[in-house]
């Protein structure tokens, strides 16, 4: 243990403790911006600098560990006038465009200044005039914003391992951009939007469509309806100052409705649809054609993007499942369109993710327009949701409780687990169980795919089967698992896993890129707790025991895994370049 | 050269130093900037013409860079000394003077007061 | 038979009396019958300055100044005849060079190993190999006060000892050849003529530390340098001086070149191992510091050149001889490249502790056409000036400091009346805003913020409040920048506003170049009081801006003239008016 001294103050701290960890141990905040406690600290906007006596030099606290004895000062005129002066030369570079931001009231860099009381520009304007990135159709790259504190490059490089960012030029000109200067559309980007939700600024931001959807429910020929994902509703509650993880699905519900929607769904619903399909899937491999394993997870659209690109040789192990978003989209249009005679060419459906790679999804193959018409067809993020909802003139927070369309509506405790890293091995184990043993699983809470490690490993005793499970999350992690696959394929050994989840954002979709600004595993946690209380709250856990799911097959689509299914329900994987130049 | 032992350098290090006529030029990127290398052709062509016996070697920048090319000459019964700015045409008068004739030529010597260690 | 030569130069400043003095000699000599054993010659210089007419004596190697003609007869008799000095004569404080870095520099050729090991070369590696423990050899570096020669000064002994008790598998010790700093060029000087001394140096220094593997990594705008190194280690390896036990000991060492890519900031540790690690050239925080997780995260030493040069003489010499040179703090040589606006540009190398006067006007033969000096530049575009008044001040790492500049690798720039100094800082400081990698905001938008400004005052559109916005901007660089390409940027910035304000004043309040060399606030017309019409300057106008005849006389067309000062400069007549 390290002694030493803060503003006065003694701390007593673990080696290899920060200064600004060990400033928060005597509640003291040093002010910070490019650090983010996802990631290490690259040091270099210059605002944590602080005093150690006996060093004529301003040390950064957010990368200088505590050494025995250190005397800092935190705060004092020189070390805040200095802070000031830096704030004030990159606000000089920054564009002056609060009031039309997607980050207005939310920006890391608005805060600061207003913290610093900035009122004057005391030095010149010298702002760039790079154009905005807008080829994905899902993020938004404003390079004018970016005030260059690395993280989202840190992001998609090391957490990520996508590759897509990088800083490009030096000096006054350094920018971020995809390697070579291409649109980020022809980089490996997966749009997994984990470089937007670390921005501190408006630099990178989600595709706004929440102007398409308002025109297209004002249209009066057109039957809007809406699904929302599981990860929002423990996370929109955040945009109106409600406490991360606080489930509001019932008074999402009653939102929508008074938005405009003729009917309200929930992807929950068809996240146990998934599962009947998937752990249908599974069982058939794991009996009877077990070359054909492992099976992986296939409902993250950044996962597959990622996985056409650099994992295309395992694409005939993905589940051919469609993920649950595109699977309500086919349903609404094809078995809710019929039941209540609705003409599906005037239905428009819309999705409300935590997830900006939704948007890439809703197009990506010709499965995605199964029902005649695109199946989907606006995806928006949890924060779209939140400002149209603040547009609407609802009092969210005292709305009363509603119900959504049971049809495609209701769901069970083993659904709404999908929002989580591990839910969606769990929900499908639940059910594979019962169908290989016919009995129930016994611990229903399989703790060993759950929690934050980045690889989550486990073995489920399946009537005698040893079923190898792994889950991964943030696609860096992704390499541990398919390279074992990998051996243990070419060496011709026993599996290493048979059933594979993966996730692309850290957390999974509680810490999708679409989900309210902020991230940190504080917040994942928080927002995973609610969804595993909302798991605990439901009557029916199993997927396959949803009435609704069961008499979607009796009534209409017959057999899990049979022809209909196939169609409506299923698609294929192609490979795709990593550089589309 | 084969493999030194420790004796191998001592012994190198200890022997006494060459004695004999030698032309050196100063090739770093500043000599051959002002025209050392043709100096040099100029001195190797010259020395197979007159058929004498003596050393032309390249040697580094003495840090006189304001009258490159340089060319130390060296001849018996001369002191070494150091012609500075040195054209093809000094070059050859160098060739023909100093070498030949044993004859310095005027305004053209650079001295380096140094202590060399 | 061997002759005596009388080498003659005339080193006053303004006067040339060689040819008379050679004839004098010649004639006394033919007076004397002596004319076979002695020859006279005219030389262009003798590296010594303000003596009178300075007659040396070869081979004897004596040295006689302010000779006179009177001096003639005595010197052939005594002198030449009989072999005895002249004790009255003799010139004593001869400032001279003293080589240690350079000594094989232009004495040796640097292609050749064996040349190099006659003079000493590889001895001082036998000798700690073989004699010595790695303890030993640091201990040895510590009595010899060697510091780092790049720029920062640190104890090279300290960062030996430190990477060599920093626990780790694998070490590493890496040459910087990067020399960013614009006009300096004695590592260039000593990879290109000395490859073999850097070479032991880096030998001994993983000895020292454990290290089995070495990198240099050059600049890629150094191509001979490059191969002369390349060369060099092909000789190393076949010698068995690099590879697997050296000269017999347990002791294996490896050593590659790696290239740099245009990059001043990665002369900078940190980022200079980014570089090599192959990411992008960035610097990191430290702690850690190199010697305890450096390149790959092992204990790494990072030594200059001209550093590595000096370690084979401490080991010949004893690190006693090494620290009885120089001052209490600075021990050693220093390696200068003289440049701007001097007689004799050059490399040199001088005992630490010598006075700059010295160096400019002793052994560079002083400012160029005898114009009065302004300044000395010293460190680059991290150092300062150090104006005329305290040129008498000694070369050490503590005396520049203490005058607000730094040694830095070893640029001297020197500076006379018509250079401007606000136009230099702004010179250093479009360098360092160049060279900016970019990554933290106190240098990337601070020195273009300051650079911006320092525009403002040289075009004669500041206020006062901007020169307060420079100071303040500068402070924040000094204290906020990630590493010391951001923190010294300032420094001329600095150094120049605290010894020449009123120069900047004189541009922002009078609107004023005083040297005419800022375009902006300089105005070249011509006196028609003066001017005789010659067509000197209209006929030598790059531009042709100065239209006229012969008859009605010449003027400057204003929209042409570049301001270049070229017709300044030739006229004969003084007519032409900088204002």
């Amino acid at each position: 243990m390290i002694n030493a001294i803060i503003n006065g103050h003694s701390v007593t701290v673990a080696e290899g403790t920060t200064i600004l960890e060990a400033a928060e141990k005597v509640q003291v905040k040093i002010p910070t911006l490019c650090k983010h406690p996802d990631l290490p600290p690259t040091a270099s906007c210059g605002i944590c600098i602080v005093k150690a006596k006996g060093n004529n030099k301003m040390l950064r606290a957010c990368c200088t560990p505590i050494a025995e004895g250190m005397d800092i000062i935190t705060h004092d005129t020189e070390i805040v006038n200095v802070r000031r002066s830096v704030i004030e030369l990159i606000l000089s570079k920054h564009p002056n465009e609060c009031l039309t931001c997607g980050r207005n009231g939310n920006c890391e860099l608005q805060t600061l200044a207003e913290d610093f009381g900035i009122r004057r520009e005391s030095y010149q304007e010298c702002v760039s005039t790079i154009s905005s990135d807008t080829s994905t159709g899902s993020i938004v790259l404003d390079p004018r914003k970016c005030v260059l504190c690395g993280r989202c490059v840190n992001v998609c490089q090391n957490i990520q391992d996508v590759w897509a960012l990088s800083f490009v030029e030096r000096g006054i000109e350094t920018r971020i951009s995809p390697a070579g200067d291409i649109s980020l559309s022809e980089s490996p980007c997966v749009r997994c939007g984990q470089c937007s939700a670390h921005c501190p600024t408006g630099a990178i931001v989600e595709n706004d469509e929440t102007q398409k959807v308002w025109q297209n429910i004002q249209n009066p020929d057109n039957y809007c309806v809406v699904q929302i994902a599981p990860a929002v509703r423990v996370a929109v509650g955040e945009a109106f100052g409600m406490k991360p993880g606080t489930n509001l699905t019932k008074k999402i519900y009653a939102a929508l409705k008074r938005m405009g929607f003729k009917a309200v769904f929930d992807t929950n619903f068809s996240a146990d649809v998934t599962i009947v399909e998937e752990a249908t899937e599974f069982v058939t491999r794991f009996t009877t054609a077990p070359g054909s394993l492992p099976l992986i997870t296939s409902c993250c659209p950044a996962w597959v993007d990622f996985m056409e690109k650099y994992h295309s040789d395992l694409k005939d192990n993905f589940s051919t499942c469609k993920s649950p978003q595109a699977m309500l989209g086919a349903l609404a249009k094809t078995y809710f369109a019929e039941k209540n005679n609705i003409d599906p060419k005037k239905l428009f459906m819309v999705s409300i993710m935590p997830c900006t790679a939704k948007k890439y999804e809703l197009s990506r193959s010709a499965e995605m327009f199964a029902s005649g018409t695109q199946d989907v067809d606006v995806a928006l993020t949890t924060r779209e949701l939140a400002r149209m909802i603040k547009q609407a003139g609802i009092d969210f927070k005292n709305l009363p409780d509603e119900e959504p369309d049971h049809l495609l509506g209701d769901y069970t405790g083993a659904a709404t687990i999908f929002g989580v890293t591990g839910g969606v091995m769990e929900a499908a184990l639940r059910t594979a169980y019962e169908y290989v043993t016919g009995g129930k699983l016994k611990n229903i809470e399989v703790q060993d795919v759950r929690g934050l490690a980045g690889v989550k490993e486990g073995v489920v005793d399946v009537g005698g089967h040893k079923v190898k499970v792994a889950v991964a999350h943030g696609l860096k992690n992704v390499e541990y698992v398919l390279s074992k696959i990998r051996t243990a394929k070419k060496e011709g050994t026993e599996l290493p896993y048979h059933f594979v989840e993966v996730m692309a954002c850290p957390g999974g979709c509680v810490g999708g890129g679409g989900q309210p600004y902020g991230v940190t595993d504080e917040l994942r946690k928080a927002r995973t707790e609610g969804l595993y209380c909302d798991d605990r709250d439901q009557v029916i856990r199993y997927s396959h025991e949803n009435p609704y799911v069961k008499k979607l097959y009796e009534e209409f689509l017959g057999k899990a895994n049979g022809e209909k299914s196939h169609h409506l329900l299923h698609t294929n994987y192609v490979a795709r370049p990593e550089y589309q130049k | 050269m084969g493999k030194l032992t420790r004796q191998d350098i001592d012994n190198l290090a200890k022997s006494p130093k060459k004695t004999g006529a030698y032309i050196k030029i100063g090739m770093s990127t500043c000599g051959i900037a002002a025209g050392a290398q043709e100096v040099y052709d100029l001195f190797e062509k010259e020395i197979k013409a007159h058929n004498i016996s003596i050393d032309l070697k390249k040697t580094g920048c003495l840090g006189m860079c304001h009258c490159e090319p340089l060319v130390e000459i060296a001849v018996e019964g001369l002191p070494a000394v150091i012609y500075g700015r040195v054209t093809q045409e000094i070059a050859q008068r160098l060739m023909e003077d100093h070498i030949c004739h044993k004859r310095l030529v005027n305004d053209h010597i650079y001295e380096l007061p140094v202590k060399r260690c | 038979m061997n002759k005596t030569i009388l080498l003659i130069k005339d080193t006053a400043a303004s006067s040339d009396t060689t040819k008379d003095l050679k004839a004098a000699f010649e004639k006394t000599a033919r007076e004397l019958g002596m004319e076979d054993s002695v020859q006279v010659v005219r030389v262009s210089d003798l590296g010594i300055y303000n003596q009178g007419v300075v007659v040396k004596i070869l081979p004897n190697d004596l040295i006689y100044g302010h000779v006179k003609p009177e001096h003639v007869e005595k010197i052939l008799k005594v002198t030449v005849k009989e072999g005895t000095p002249i004790e009255d004569l003799i010139l004593r404080n001869v400032v001279s060079q003293t080589r240690i870095v350079l000594r094989n520099c232009g004495v040796i050729n640097p292609e050749s190993i064996e040349e190099y090991i006659s003079n000493q070369g590889y001895t001082s590696l036998a000798k700690c190999l073989l004699d010595m423990k790695p303890q030993d050899v640091i201990d040895e570096v510590k009595k010899s006060g060697l510091r780092g020669r790049g720029g920062a000064g640190f104890p090279t002994w300290m960062k030996w000892n430190l990477a060599r008790t920093s626990p780790g598998d694998q070490k590493y010790v890496i040459c910087n050849g990067d020399e960013g700093d614009p006009g300096a060029y004695m590592d260039r000087s000593v990879l290109e003529g000395d490859p073999h001394s850097v070479i032991e140096g880096m030998v001994i220094a993983g000895y020292a530390i454990g290290a089995k593997q070495g990198f240099f990594y050059i600049r890629a705008e150094y191509p001979l340098a490059i191969s002369r190194i390349e060369t060099a280690l092909k000789q190393a390896y076949d010698a068995g001086l690099l590879g697997k036990n050296i000269l017999g000991s347990d002791f294996s060492f490896d050593l590659e070149i790696r290239l740099g890519a245009g990059a001043f900031v990665c002369g900078e540790e940190t980022a200079l191992i980014a570089s090599i690690e192959g990411k992008r050239g960035t610097p990191r925080p430290r702690p850690p510091f190199p010697s305890d997780k450096g390149l790959w995260d092992k204990p790494t030493i990072i030594n200059n050149v001209e550093t590595l040069a000096n370690i084979a003489v401490v080991f010949q010499k004893g690190g006693d001889f090494f620290s009885s040179i120089g001052t209490e703090k600075s021990k050693g040589t220093k390696v200068f490249a003289v440049t701007g606006k001097v007689e004799h540009s050059g490399l040199v190398e001088i005992a630490m502790g010598t006075p700059i006067r010295d160096i400019v006007y002793n052994i560079c033969g002083g400012v160029l056409n005898g114009k009065k000096i302004m300044a000395v530049q010293t460190g680059g575009p991290s150092g300062g000036v150090i104006p005329e008044k305290y040129l008498d001040t000694p070369v050490s790492y503590e005396h520049l400091i203490e005058l607000g500049s730094i040694m830095g690798s070893g640029g001297m720039i020197v500076m006379d009346v018509t250079d401007c100094m606000v136009d230099i800082s702004k010179f250093y400081l479009r360098f360092c805003v160049d060279e900016s990698c970019g990554k933290c905001a106190p240098c990337r938008i601070g020195g273009f913020q300051m650079l911006k400004l320092l525009e403002k005052v040289t075009d004669g559109e500041a206020t006062p409040d901007d020169i307060e916005t420079i100071r303040r901007i500068a402070h924040t660089m000094q204290k906020a920048s990630l590493c010391a390409l951001g923190q010294t940027a300032p420094n001329p910035v600095m150094s120049t506003l605290r010894y020449f304000e009123e120069e900047y004043l004189q541009h922002v309040q009078d609107k004023k170049c005083r040297a005419g060399k800022c375009k902006k606030l300089t105005r070249f017309s011509i006196s028609t009081d003066k001017c005789k019409k010659c067509s000197l300057c209209s006929k030598n106008c790059p531009v042709g801006a100065i239209p006229g005849s012969k008859e009605q006389g010449y003027s400057v067309d204003q929209a042409k003239c570049i301001k270049c000062g070229r017709c300044f400069e030739i006229c004969k007549f003084e007519a032409i008016v900088r204002s």
